[in-house]
């Protein structure tokens, strides 16, 4: 098992040049039978990760199953948000669990934050190289 | 893309030249930064800073979900 995996900055717009360049992550998102395949924006100003309400759908979640409510902030604090749970495979790394702040907004990115991304992953970014390098935590024996 | 013709001219510049040449390129990049935030524009943050209490509750709803996987 691979300890750490190293991703190239993706442009945002192409005629912003380097100004655009943002940190996606690409991953799988599972839930039940469904897989599609994700990409995740960085994000540890983030207080938790955010799905956005096209992703849900595409996963198979019933909004009106969902009933644990949420109230985010700034420009999602205008959307209703309820908690879901997905699994997820990144790289060559064991699959984990995470937990989403599943959005009505549509067009907005898939989000990786704190809760619980960043619990699970180290990440080290290396702006001036246009890369970032993902590993899992450390377990501590 | 730098043509070889453009590299040689440089490097036959004189000192204060050269100078001059790298003060107007940082000019040049600084500008362009400005230029990248355009005023009278919106500028959306989609990031959920400081939602403790969502962050709070979706921990606790991770948790429980665990507990009862391994129950």
């Amino acid at each position: 098992m691979p300890n750490t995996e190293r991703y190239p900055f993706l442009a945002g717009d192409a005629t912003l040049g380097e100004a655009s360049f943002r940190p996606y992550l690409p991953f799988t998102l599972v839930h039940q039978q469904v897989s599609i395949a994700a990409s995740g924006l960085l994000d540890t100003g983030a207080s938790v990760n955010v799905l956005p309400y096209s992703t849900g759908v595409e996963l198979g979640y019933n909004w009106e199953r969902q009933t644990t409510a949420l109230s985010l902030t700034g420009n999602l604090a205008q959307y209703e948000a309820r908690v879901v749970l997905a699994q997820a495979v990144v790289g060559q790394f064991e699959t984990i669990q995470l937990v989403f702040a599943w959005t009505q907004a549509t067009n907005v990115p898939l989000i990786l934050g704190q809760v619980n991304f960043f619990m699970e992953f180290d990440v080290c970014f290396y702006r001036s190289q246009l890369e970032f390098a993902v590993s899992p935590k450390a377990l501590l024996e | 893309m730098v043509s070889s013709k453009l590299i040689s001219t440089l490097r036959e510049l004189s000192r204060s030249d050269k100078f001059y040449i790298m003060q107007f390129l940082i000019s040049e990049l600084a500008q362009q930064e400005t230029e990248l935030i355009k005023p009278e524009q919106a500028y959306p943050v989609w990031s959920p800073y400081g939602a403790d209490e969502a962050a709070d509750t979706m921990l606790k709803a991770l948790q429980a979900t665990k507990a009862q996987n391994h129950a």
